[in-house]
């Protein structure tokens, strides 16, 4: 049983939590959370609702005041620093839900992950390859987002994010609301991205399916980690998903 | 005969459509009611009088010094003096914090440049058309010809360039915009500015029929903010809809019904709308998730 833990063996971190405090007013989430998040794989955070597996998110990438702490990202300070900055240095976060611009058309909602890029044409080529990769996103580029259905908005919230080249990606239950063959489809594109070195850092409430994508799995519970270990372990380990998940994995839907 | 009141109508509904637009763009950016936004249109019309009389500027200078003071004080100024401080509160302090402002421009003016209705420049002659057998004033063709050319470079800004994009994006989702690393404080300012500019628009092509009075803002305003609701509070479309509805209604009203009743008509108008349709004529109905 760990509290705080950080085992397993050495690896490289993209992304390092540090002893993070931060909450929303008066109510303090996340206790002196640490963890590490590994390069070139796909970690995923799982825990009881109330846990603070989004608050982490928010506080990561600037939307929520750090009060104590450390972010460090490839050897950086992060701490606190804005959204904007932080997809100029290689992270983009895809939020839970429906996160688009509803009356826009398919095209300039992706385009608008972009406006970082100060460079229209490679701008305009890099919209040209996110619409290859994801087909369906340039059949239906001239739609209005609102009329897609989940699993083609959580897309376009995938591919938007893309759009800057990101290194490292924060990616909030992207199954919520999704067909099990969607959330299948959902999990190949995070591998394709992981086999193309993207560094991947998912929150899942549907745990078993995210831990079996996983190489590594990182269970919060109250505003701490409880678990930090390789997703196998975690999946194979009944004992701890008793004690933290309250067998919560056992019998999920894949 | 219909074709006069018709076009006179479209005119003045063109002229409320300009406040209503802003006006709503305004609403959708940052969520501000501006009760001011009759004395937006009301003010602008003294600053470039003032430039004339006082600085002795000629008119076609003082028509830019107006833009730019007008831009600077009711786009920044208001902005960042006003809104930004007191939106933190929530959406009521700051609709009182407008209708002070309203207050404020309109007591000034009255003050410190005039208690009378001062003539303006008309920008054409007053001359008329004979079109078929109406009688058709030229001014009337100019506003509309004016008014149209501003929506239409509105229009082409946010749906043809990214930071009219980035406008609409920050209007529809200011949360989404924020994580995409749009500014949506520039943003914001933007769509003040924007305003800003329509109201010195609607204060130059009203200014010469209904003359430059310190009190003129209030009907103005009042037909603003019926417009944007009429039309729809969350489409622009609605907004300039609405306003040409209005300036239409408003005009037949005059000849059809007693003078006693004309001003009634806006807002029955406006009461149908909310007891029919909420969401105006062009809005779409808003649904919330619970």
């Amino acid at each position: 049983m760990e509290t705080e833990a950080r085992t397993g063996p050495d690896r490289a971190a993209i992304l390092s939590i540090e002893g993070i405090v931060a909450g929303y007013g008066k109510m303090t989430i996340l206790n002196e959370t640490t963890f590490d998040v590994a390069r070139g794989a796909i970690t995923t955070i799982i825990g009881p609702n109330g846990a603070g597996k989004s608050t982490v998110f928010n506080a990561v990438f600037g939307l929520l005041p750090v009060r104590a702490g450390r972010v460090v990202f490839e050897d950086r300070d992060i701490t606190n620093l804005s959204p904007r900055r932080l997809l100029d240095l290689g992270i983009c976060l895809v939020p839970q839900g429906r996160n688009l611009f509803p009356e826009l058309n398919v095209r300039h909602n992706i385009e608008l992950g972009g406006m970082a890029l100060n460079d229209t044409r490679e701008l305009s080529r890099r919209l040209d390859a996110a619409m290859d990769r994801f087909p369906v996103l340039r059949r239906k580029a001239e739609a209005q987002a609102s009329t897609l259905s989940g699993g083609e908005q959580k897309l376009l919230e995938i591919a938007r994010g893309l759009l800057l080249e990101p290194t490292l990606m924060l990616i909030d239950e992207p199954s919520i609301g999704l067909s099990p063959i969607m959330v299948q489809e959902t999990f190949a594109i995070l591998k394709g991205l992981r086999a193309a070195g993207v560094s991947i850092l998912m929150v899942e409430q549907n745990a078993r399916a995210a831990l079996e994508l996983s190489d590594y799995g990182i269970v919060l519970e109250q505003g701490r980690t409880r678990i930090a270990d390789r997703a196998g372990a975690i999946l194979g380990d009944q004992q701890l998903q008793q004690l933290f998940l309250g067998g919560a994995l056992a019998g999920d839907a894949a | 005969m219909m074709l006069q009141l018709l076009i006179g109508g479209l005119a003045t509904g063109a002229i409320y459509a300009l406040a209503a637009t802003g006006f709503a763009l305004v609403w959708q950016t940052s969520q501000t009611i501006n009760f001011a936004q009759g004395e937006f249109v009301m003010l602008p019309a003294f600053f470039i009088l003032a430039a004339v009389s006082l600085a002795g500027l000629p008119f076609w200078a003082a028509i830019l010094v107006g833009f730019a003071v007008s831009i600077l004080v009711l786009g920044v100024l208001f902005k960042k003096l006003i809104v930004d401080p007191i939106a933190p509160n929530g959406v009521l302090p700051l609709v009182v914090a407008t209708i002070a402002c309203a207050l404020i421009l309109k007591e000034s003016v009255k003050e410190f440049y005039s208690a009378q209705a001062e003539p303006f420049p008309a920008l054409v002659p007053t001359e008329y058309l004979r079109i078929g057998g109406a009688v058709i004033s030229v001014q009337d063709l100019f506003v509309l010809a004016v008014s149209a050319a501003a929506v239409i470079a509105l229009h082409v800004f946010l749906a043809h360039t990214r930071t009219g994009r980035a406008m609409q994006a920050t209007a529809q989702n200011p949360a989404v915009a924020r994580i995409l690393g749009i500014d949506v404080g520039r943003m914001i300012l933007y769509t003040f500015v924007i305003n800003a500019g329509l109201a010195v628009v609607a204060s130059i092509l009203i200014s010469p029929i209904y003359l430059a009075k310190f009190s003129n803002g209030e009907p103005i305003g009042l037909a603003a903010f019926i417009a944007a609701i009429v039309g729809g509070f969350n489409q622009v479309r609605g907004a300039i809809l609405g306003g040409l509805l209005l300036g239409v209604v408003d005009n037949f009203a005059a000849v059809y019904l007693s003078a006693q009743y004309r001003g009634a008509i806006p807002l029955f108008l406006l009461v149908a709308v909310i007891l029919f349709r909420p969401q105006g004529l062009l809005g779409r109905a808003e649904e919330r998730t619970v």
